[in-house]
């Protein structure tokens, strides 16, 4: 056979070959268990599309870095000088419907959401300027220097404002409304004009399933491929078999046992230093990570972890487990070990009472056993009262202040490096937390981080709020530090964030 | 019958009145402020102004007994307001999931009658032995929890055999699992009652009469029997109805049903105080539905009811 007739052969064995090698790409669905359905159609209390599932559909201006730094996304730059902000917007961005964003309709879409009775954002509508058809200023109604952190909160993310804007809500994010089934689930489809890198799925179903143990079950039989919401009682229950995949991140949540600093009787014993200080040293940190999240939480010094706002590793000393020392400050405070292994001091038992309920009991249990085992070996005695009902425990303990210690679980699950600490750490905390708050400098600090010049300045202050918390005044005593979880089914790659409103669900891959 | 009717209607009136008042104070009462809640839910950290506004809103800053008058009068006018988490009217909210609900319940009604009846007659006509055993297994299926055969369910057909899935769409295939859940242990507890009333009858003169006729077994069972113990069965099932509407809430959370159960845990989580008090008065309705219709039944199924009201 000759050379022309050979490659003449290959060649038309290679055209027959084509249609066999190239396969229709198959549509990529990935199927997301979430817990319920909150959203609102109220136009004033506008939120269908601000959690989690629908986040898909809008974005915001900024989005949280690795470090919760925010960084560049609508808002391509910004500056802040005078109480004024100056902000140049991405250009060559249009909404699903082709309105094009710009300084016009990204004031339109701001002043939607901040009617929407988030103070957080504390924008000055009357302040909205258009400087140019890509830049826009305005001003924080109470000079705050933490607005563009605000805005990486899913909260604020812009939607276009229409008229039909409670059924089909339209932004600039990667996908589209497909079908909002209320209470069982919402469908998003791939944006096919969107101006950002393209995410890998093309569809995106959320179903809302309530019951942990069947989110947990449906990911087993494989009818979803991951699960959003993630308690400890899930992980504890998790099969060993493979057919469920934990994906962590770093940790970032909190476990801390916060002090009744009010000091109103019969409540007023850990009003003494050497108690708060005591109790913190009984607590075997290590043991606690290991047992409750096999190995997967992380010993805290700190109430929030170093990397977050670049506050570093030693924004507070701590403390370390030392029974013994525990031991000599309660002697040294008067309290001495009774007949009954309880220390006594003028015929008042060492007995504290210990409440564990945010946001749910599971979500820290058994963690309070384990902690009346370790205060029991240093002689304190423990009631546990243990409280599903948030509303219970706002109205009948934390309120009032009827309990010792509260054990919390929480994060400061944004960008601004103030929120947590304002909120749940000072005496006007909104959120009723002046209970356990210790005041004065911590106080003032955190008045202060809100209104400072620029961010450096506030996370300084910030540092220095949550050393005196901790170190200075020990009126809550870090525990553990947890990663936020997902669980997939094997062969799911799920791209996890700190930030649990941000995990790209989009960016998610199947290996098979 | 008209008259029965009217004044079984008039009696149902303070009944459901107190009702009412019940099902609003519970809320009212219940710790928990609805406000500061939905604030947070919001992740809106609260002014002042923000919950007055709020409170005024859903008129939480008038006294109880004002505010309690107030929902009464548009309770009547089935206006039982708006979500405090979603926005939606109640009644729109309760729209949502009551066909799902409705659809488990009679479904596991006709299943739960299907099972007492089998397990009823069973007991009555097997020897001695064998109805011993049907009445043993009756109280172990009246005594399994329903969340644990719920799972029991899952971990058989779900999981082992995959013959259903967990995650439906509200499809009557996904209705097997749960309605047999919730149809065990109903049919367990009203077999024992089809039992009691068959073995009651089955020492009247008619049976007596009948056997001495030759009439088989079953045709007595079945055509003189049945029709004597169809009415108070009715008042049984009616019974069972309403509470197989009101009690499906852990079975339905476990099946991921989406049904009123869902609607009310998220409620109270929420303290969404309209659809809490909304869906009590609907519980509320349903028993007093129900019940009345089984009163119907009744009084047509009893020949000397029947003539007994025709005489008044």
């Amino acid at each position: 056979m000759s050379k022309s007739k050979i490659l003449a052969t290959f060649a038309a064995l290679g055209l027959l070959a084509l249609p066999t090698t190239t396969h229709a790409v198959a549509e990529t669905h990935l199927t997301v268990a979430v817990k319920a359905d909150r959203y609102s159609v109220k136009p004033d209390k506008f939120t269908f599309t601000t959690r989690r599932p629908a986040a898909q559909i809008a974005e915001t201006a900024v989005k949280p870095d690795a470090n919760f730094n925010p960084s560049p996304l609508l808002f391509k730059a910004w500056d802040y000088e005078d109480g004024t902000y100056k902000v140049t917007l991405q250009e060559g961005v249009t909404f699903s419907d082709g309105t094009p964003f710009n300084a016009d309709s990204a004031i339109a879409s701001l002043k939607l959401y901040d009617q929407n009775k988030s103070d957080f954002l504390q924008l000055d509508q009357s302040s909205f300027k258009k400087l140019d058809d890509y830049q826009i200023s305005f001003r924080s109604e109470v000079e705050s220097a933490l607005v563009i952190e605000n805005m990486t909160h899913r909260g604020a993310s812009l939607f276009l404002p229409t008229d039909a804007m409670a059924e089909y809500p339209v932004g600039t994010g990667p996908y589209v409304l497909e079908s909002y089934e209320p209470k069982k689930q919402i469908t998003v489809t791939r944006n096919p004009n969107y101006w950002g890198q393209a995410p890998k799925i093309d569809k995106i179903t959320f179903l809302f399933i309530g019951d942990d143990n069947a989110r947990l079950l449906a990911l087993q039989n494989g009818e979803v491929d991951v699960i959003g919401e993630v308690t400890p009682q899930m992980m504890l229950s998790m099969p060993q078999d493979g057919s469920v995949v934990l994906n962590e991140s770093r940790p970032i949540r909190y476990a801390a046992l916060m002090f009744n600093m009010l000091g109103k009787a019969p409540f007023d014993i850990t009003t003494d230093i050497s108690v708060r200080q005591a109790l913190a040293l009984a607590i075997d940190r290590e043991t606690l990570a290991q047992v409750l999240y096999g190995g997967r939480g992380q010993a805290a010094k700190t109430i929030l972890p170093g990397w977050m706002f670049d506050l570093g590793d030693d924004h507070a000393n701590g403390f370390a487990y030392d029974p013994s020392k525990a031991g000599k400050m309660l002697d040294e405070a008067g309290w001495v070990i009774g007949e009954d292994g309880i220390r006594e001091k003028d015929g008042r038992k060492l007995k504290l009472r210990m409440v564990a309920a945010y946001p749910n009991v599971s979500t820290v249990k058994p963690m309070p056993e384990m902690l009346e085992q370790m205060f029991a070996a240093i002689g304190v005695g423990t009631e546990i009262v243990e409280v599903t009902d948030s509303g219970v425990y706002n109205d009948t303990y934390f309120g009032p202040g009827q309990a010792d210690m509260y054990l919390e679980f929480a994060s400061n699950n944004n960008t601004d490096p103030t929120y947590l600490l304002y909120n749940v750490f000072t005496t006007m905390s909104p959120w009723g937390y002046a209970v356990t708050s210790p005041g004065g400098n911590v106080d003032e600090l955190a008045k202060a981080s809100r209104v400072a010049s620029s961010r450096e300045e506030a996370i300084d202050l910030v540092r220095q709020a949550y050393k005196s918390i901790v170190d200075e005044h020990t009126s809550s005593i870090p525990i553990l530090l947890v990663p936020n979880f997902t669980l997939s089914r094997p062969g799911v790659s799920v791209p996890i964030s700190e930030y649990a409103d941000w995990i790209g669900y989009g960016d998610v891959s199947f290996d098979n | 019958m008209l008259k029965f009717l009217l004044t079984r209607l008039a009696m149902t009136l303070p009944t459901l009145l107190g009702m009412s008042f019940v099902a609003f104070a519970i809320v009212a009462l219940a710790p928990g402020d609805p406000v500061q809640m939905e604030l947070r839910a919001m992740g809106i950290v609260p002014k002042p102004e923000d919950i007055a506004a709020i409170k005024a809103e859903y008129g939480l800053d008038k006294p109880f007994f004002i505010r309690y008058a107030h929902w009464l009068v548009r309770a009547l006018q089935f206006d039982f307001g708006t979500s405090v988490a979603t926005g939606r009217s109640v009644i729109a909210e309760i729209g949502l999931y009551l066909p799902a609900t409705l659809m488990l319940s009679l479904t596991s009604l006709v299943g739960a009658i299907g099972i007492s009846l089998a397990l009823g007659t069973l007991a009555v006509m097997a020897d001695r032995y064998t109805a011993n055993c049907v009445r043993a297994v009756s109280i172990v299926l009246v005594s399994i929890p329903s969340f644990w055969l719920a799972l029991l369910l899952i971990h058989v057909f779900v999981l082992n055999l995959g013959w259903s899935r967990l995650v439906g769409n509200g499809s009557a295939i996904d209705l097997i699992l749960p309605a047999l859940t919730l149809s065990i242990g109903a049919g367990a507890a009203m077999g024992r009652f089809v039992y009691e009333r068959v073995r009651a009858e089955a020492c009247e003169d008619y049976v007596r009469l009948a056997i001495a006729k030759g009439v088989s077994p079953l045709g007595i069972l079945l055509g003189h029997v049945g029709p004597r113990i169809i009415g108070s069965m009715t008042t049984v099932w009616s019974n069972t109805l309403g509470g197989l509407l009101g009690g499906a809430v852990i079975v339905e959370s476990i099946f991921g049903w989406p049904g009123l159960g869902q609607l009310i845990l998220q409620a109270i989580g929420q303290r969404d105080f309209p659809i809490i008090q909304g869906y009590l008065v609907l519980m509320g309705l349903v028993f007093f539905v129900t019940s009345f219709l089984a009163d119907i039944v009744l009084v047509t199924a009893d020949p000397q009811l029947r003539r007994g009201l025709a005489d008044e």
